[in-house]
């Protein structure tokens, strides 16, 4: 079965030599000789030090960001083509041992690479090499912003916040930016549907005059810059040392969701100006010998930021700016350890470990958000991580060979614990006065009870993992696998008050099967299937870690509570949801106010956060929820002829979270490939591959309300529901907090369709011509499914409006609807003709075409008028139709 | 001290390295085989002469006898057969791979390779040969441009999510799969070049590895609880589209609610059936857009003492 394997490697690389590397063109492939070499230079140029150069010329029809997100093809026009492969030193027959290359490729654009390694074997080794990388993200994006491309941005001076004034005349609303949105009709307080009045309309066509001319088309792209070298020195016939170091720098500018203002909960996509570094050093001893190895390393990444926030004026009032932290700078040493030995000519046991620390201690920021200023300047964060693996392989007879692992991988954050009080974003401080005043020994009315106060978590894991294996293989053409894996983890968080994780310790047991078999050398099958079973000790009331205030009493209850929040759950079991049961017909009292009001979820107020964090009885995290995991892997190889060779693949996948009412419950998926390789002889061939990926995942979600007992919307007659579970306003409002209506489910489901055509021909034109083409077609989309609702208040129920006519509803229940299907179409043709000139040299011809089209409903949301709480980018999502052309002359120097 | 202790049991059980007494390993014991394989061969096995392999000086190096054995039915063939008998290591069907990977082993061993035993690609019995073209003066696994041809001729989903709308540089040759996997063993999941699959992606994204003061459960723990990273059809390789896929984790305050087609600009819900003028509608800002990520933008963790949910 080796041949089909052989063809299909053979493919993939006309296929590669074509799309992946474009510019790549000749170093990799020996070009074809125009007349025949005599013996003599037929052995020299196959053993002999070689020299190649290309130089040319391409053009892109029209520039595209997508197109050349990576490749440094992004504009239109034209653009050199560069490439070099140069090797020097001995031949193989000297006394030589000194051996050098000098290699570049794509240099004529900004995705180049230049390498240089200079070595005398068995005696030491040097490389360098540089590498850059650019990675374009967006060139429709805009942004009113001034001082793009630093951390300060600033709204022109004529900025005016945008606002609707026919609908509200103080609410930032970014529809104020679209004459469309900006200057419709809107309801009144009275219920009546009107125009914008002459003054109301100036104000937003001031709003578009001095706004809409702010937005400005910045690129937002990433470049990294790479530089790197080593070195090696064989010490002696056993010992190496080798080190090598790599330098990073990444410049440019990336988007930024930021909020601009938790008033009205608006953000803003900011252009967050990139420039950081990262240095990665390695060295290490090796030592090698016929029955064993050892290698001892240290591992260094330093990485450095040098933008250390960024600052942006609110849009609702350009006045006032808000500051957000990037990432800090940070550190990361291991030092390595790895041996191996063999025990017996069968039986072979390796070890490595590592230990390793991760820092961070950048200063904190520091602003008015904070009343009561920093309790500590900086995190001194650090992270200790621990690794060990041991593996003892054996094969006792020829037919058998077993395996026994053990893996230790300790993750542990030793991050000081403190607690941070702070109000969001440009909120001013609220005008009652938290329960906490008191607990905290503050001044009473210090912090107002909108006040955030919360402790950090810094996560730990430790892992335990044991695997065992035996594989059978009567006959060389049969083999059976059995395999159980054990893995345990146990999640802590030094110094929290409170168990800070949902599961502090989960278990899980893998069984495996594999069956693989050969039939008269041409037919290969594989077959195999793993069970895995994991199980969770789920704590629901983990996120009280997050709010130390849980663990107070509150020192002036406002809902007659006379424990804490965390003493009342923990009598009760309840979680943070609340009891689900119907609006009581009084309030309750003492502690059980603490859901207020009444049989709600505990208030923000009561456990000092701003928004509620608690989540749902029933959902679990999935990464760390009960689960039961099925796949199937299974393959067929048959070489159907010397020709034709064939291969299919199928893969499936099953993960169900049993015991999850809510969040994701099950993702499923399958995968077929399916490969044809016809080789007519050595000079042709035609590979044809298929693959269709099918992924889908089911999670479920309850838009919960509030349990009241209002009875009506805006005044006293307007009662009625429209659709939903009840029929009134009362019935509704009573049960908000157990409304089936509300709980909704979705389905979402992943496709993709993978094409792909390639076409060899050699030895045209006596010899001296080659032509390789290939095509890609892809077709990819996401559908999501949901079920379950909303609702919504009708528009006319106000309390200064009429009172609706009977029988029109005052809350209408809206069914979900599916979301429009999100679609890529991506085709890629390429070809290439390489045409000998002489015994060294050749000609190259590429002409390429791509085209992409997609469809994704989010952009919808970026535009002006939207009518979305987010500033407005305007971007597209990316389609393209462009092709690309090249010539090169490729000289083989020596 | 086990450092030490290893390194003693090790040194103490060397053998050497020298090529049995019966190899020929310079041009003369090579000029067996090459007086037939020569530069007429379909697949020239000559060029291995440009690679290390083919550096004589070096008294390491093979000759065609080390790896392929003696060989002396093949050469001689004793009974004149049309058809030569096998060399001793073929390196095709009649060798099994453990006997191919202990030839290249000899030399081999440590480094890179040191995690083989036991590895998924040993357990599958996939020679080093099904990887490495070892005659070929330029060997494509090795290249980080022609890399990705050896791997996607077996691991052919991943080929096909290469070609999606969110990807790595893979495709465009900037990106090898060996950056992120070591084929020949790790200690880390799914042959992840570092011990997790986090190191591994620290060591190009060293700006997510914190530690943070606020920090992401399950950030921290698997980057790939919501990142695939071979290619998506959604943006910055994930998994699934936000906001649904924060969803599977989050149902608290406005992280509850149902995202759909209706909370779209023009959906039932901003319409409310119809009724509500133009100037009235108010999408919901989680279901468009960059959803969450509008606000949660350091979702990766933040440093910034009010960033405790990742907004700042």
């Amino acid at each position: 079965m080796k041949s089909i394997n052989n063809s299909v490697r053979v493919r993939t690389a006309i296929a590669a030599a074509v799309q992946g590397a474009l510019l790549s063109l000749a170093p990799a492939r020996p070009a074809p000789a125009a007349e025949p070499a005599s013996g003599a230079e037929a052995v020299a140029q196959l053993t002999q030090p070689s020299g190649e150069l290309e130089v040319g010329a391409g053009d892109v029809t029209k520039g595209s960001y997508k197109f050349g997100e990576y490749n440094g093809l992004e504009h239109e026009g034209l653009f050199p083509i560069l490439n070099f492969d140069l090797s020097g030193g001995g031949s193989y027959d000297s006394d030589s041992v000194r051996r050098w290359d000098v290699r570049g490729a794509d240099l004529g654009v900004a995705a180049r690479e230049l390498s240089l390694d200079y070595r005398e074997q068995g005696k030491f080794r040097i490389d360098l090499g540089f590498d850059q990388l650019r990675h374009n993200i967006s060139d429709s994006y805009q942004t009113p912003y001034l001082g793009t491309g630093s951390n300060t941005l600033h709204l022109p001076l004529n900025w005016l916040k945008p606002s609707v004034p026919q609908a509200n005349a103080t609410n930032l609303n970014d529809r104020a930016l679209s004459p469309v949105t900006g200057l419709a009709s809107a309801v009144t307080p009275a219920g009546a549907v009107v125009p914008p009045t002459a003054a109301q309309r100036a104000q937003v066509i001031a709003i578009l005059g001095a706004d809409v001319p702010d937005f400005q088309r910045y690129n937002l792209y990433t470049q990294r810059l790479r530089w790197g070298g080593g070195f090696g020195v064989d010490l002696s016939r056993h010992w190496q040392f080798t080190a090598n170091m790599r330098q990073e720098r990444r410049y440019g500018t990336q988007p930024l969701g930021a909020i601009s203002s938790a008033i009205q909960e608006n953000s803003v996509i900011l252009p967050e100006p990139i420039d950081t570094e990262t240095d990665q050093y390695e060295a290490g001893f090796h030592y090698a010998a016929d029955k064993g190895f050892l290698d001892v390393g240290y591992y260094g990444s330093m990485f450095l930021n040098r933008v250390k926030a960024i600052t942006w004026d609110d849009p609702a009032d350009r006045t006032r700016t808000a500051t957000m932290s990037s990432a800090p700078s940070n550190q990361f040493h291991q030092v390595n350890l790895a041996g191996g030995y063999s025990v017996s000519p069968n039986t072979r046991l390796s070890v490595s470990g590592s230990y390793g620390r991760s820092t961070q201690n950048d200063p904190f920021l520091s602003d008015t958000s904070l009343p009561l200023g920093l309790p500590e300047t900086s995190a001194d964060a650090l992270v200790v991580s621990r690794n060990l693996d041991v593996k003892l392989s054996a094969r006792p007879t020829r037919a058998v060979r077993l395996l026994a692992a053990y893996k230790y991988d300790d993750h542990d954050n030793r991050t000081n614990v403190a607690r941070f009080v702070f109000y969001d974003v440009n909120l001013a401080k609220g005008a009652a006065a938290s329960s906490f005043n008191g607990a905290l020994g503050l001044p009473a009315g210090t912090l107002s009870s909108n006040v955030n106060i919360f402790n950090n978590r810094p996560h730990s894991r430790r892992l335990n993992q044991l695997d065992l294996n035996a594989d059978y293989a009567p006959t060389r053409a049969q083999s059976f696998a059995l395999g159980y894996q054990w893995q345990g983890i146990k999640r802590h968080c030094h110094n929290t008050w409170i168990d800070c994780e949902n599961a502090d310790t989960s278990n899980e047991s893998t069984f495996r099967a594999e069956w693989r078999a050969r039939f008269l050398d041409t037919l290969e099958t594989r077959i195999a299937y793993a069970f895995a079973n994991r199980t969770v000790a789920y704590n629901s009331n983990a996120w009280l870690a997050l709010v130390p205030m849980a663990n107070v009493v509150p020192g002036a209850p406002t809902a007659g509570a006379t424990t804490s929040v965390y003493g009342y759950l923990t009598q009760t079991g309840l979680t943070g949801f609340g009891p689900l049961a119907g609006f009581p017909a009084s309030p309750l009292t003492g502690a059980a106010a603490l859901f207020s009001p009444n049989n709600n979820i505990v208030p923000q107020s009561l456990y000092g956060s701003r928004d509620n964090d608690s989540e749902l009885p029933g959902l679990r995290r999935f990464n760390v929820a009960d689960r039961r995991r099925n796949k199937l892997r299974s393959s067929l190889d048959w070489q159907a002829s010397e020709r034709l060779a064939l291969q299919g693949g199928f893969e499936y996948n099953r993960d169900e979270y049993e015991h999850s009412t809510y969040g994701l419950l099950q993702a499923r998926g399958w995968a077929l490939s399916l490969e044809g390789d016809y080789r007519l002889n050595d000079d042709f061939e035609l590979p044809v591959f298929y693959t269709h990926e099918d992924q889908r995942s089911r999670s479920a979600g309850d838009g919960f309300g509030t349990n009241t007992n209002a009875a009506f919307v805006g005044r006293a007659g307007n009662t009625l529901v429209s659709g939903g579970c009840y029929a009134t306003v009362l019935a509704k409002n009573l049960n908000g907090k157990m409304d089936p209506c509300l709980i909704w489910s979705t389905d979402m489901r992943e496709r993709a369709d993978t094409l792909g055509l390639t076409l060899a021909r050699k030895g045209l034109k006596g010899g001296r011509l080659d032509l390789a083409g290939d095509l890609v077609y892809t077709w990819a989309r996401t559908d999501i499914g949901v079920s379950g609702g909303s609702y919504a208040n009708n528009p006319f129920a106000l309390a200064g409006a009429p009172v609706l006519a009977p029988g029109v509803p005052a809350v209408f229940f809206i069914p979900a609807t599916d979301l429009p299907t999100v679609a890529t179409r991506t085709l890629q043709v390429r070809l290439r003709a390489q045409y000998a000139v002489g015994r060294s040299s050749q000609v190259n011809l590429l002409a390429a075409y791509e085209r992409l089209r997609s469809s994704d409903f989010a952009y919808d949301g970026m535009q002006f008028g939207s009518g979305t709480e987010q500033l407005p980018t305007n971007e597209r999502p990316f389609s393209y139709s462009l092709a690309v052309f090249g010539i090169s002359f490729i000289h083989r120097l020596w | 001290m086990p450092a030490f202790v290893l390194l003693a049991w090790v040194s103490a059980n060397a053998c050497g390295q020298e090529a049995p007494a019966q190899i020929d390993r310079g041009l003369k014991g090579d000029a067996v085989c090459t007086r037939c394989h020569d530069e007429t061969e379909a697949k020239p096995v000559l060029s291995i002469y440009k690679t290390p392999h083919g550096v004589k000086a070096d008294e390491r190096t093979p000759g065609c006898q080390s790896c392929h054995g003696p060989s002396e039915a093949h050469v001689k063939n004793p009974k004149g057969s049309s058809t030569r008998p096998p060399v001793d290591v073929d390196y095709g069907p009649r060798t099994t791979a453990h006997a191919q990977a202990e030839t290249c082993l000899k030399c081999h061993a440590g480094g890179q390779r040191a995690h083989w035993a036991g590895s998924e690609h040993e357990r599958r019995d996939v020679p080093c040969t099904a990887c490495h073209l070892i005659h070929a003066a330029h060997d494509r696994v090795m290249n980080s441009i022609t890399q990705q041809e050896t791997c996607f001729a077996c691991h052919k989903t991943q080929r096909a999510q290469t070609h999606r709308i969110s990807t790595h540089p893979l495709a465009a040759g900037e990106m090898a799969c060996s950056d992120c996997h070591n084929p020949h063993g790790s200690a880390g999941p799914v042959l992840m070049v570092k011990n997790s699959v986090n190191e591994t992606c620290y060591t190009c994204h060293a700006e997510r590895r914190g530690p943070f003061l606020w920090s992401h459960q399950p950030v921290d723990e698997d980057c790939t609880t919501c990142h695939t990273p071979h290619g998506s059809n959604n943006t910055a390789l994930l998994k699934a589209r936000t906001p649904w896929l924060c969803q599977e984790c989050h149902t608290a305050d406005h992280s509850g609610p149902i995202n759909s087609g209706a909370n779209l600009p023009g959906g039932n819900a901003t319409t409310v059936n119809g009724t509500l003028p133009l100037a009235n509608q108010n999408p919901r800002s989680q279901t468009n857009a960059r959803n969450c990520l509008s606000c949660h933008a350091m979702i990766h963790g933040s440093n910034h003492p009010a960033g405790a949910r990742f907004s700042r």
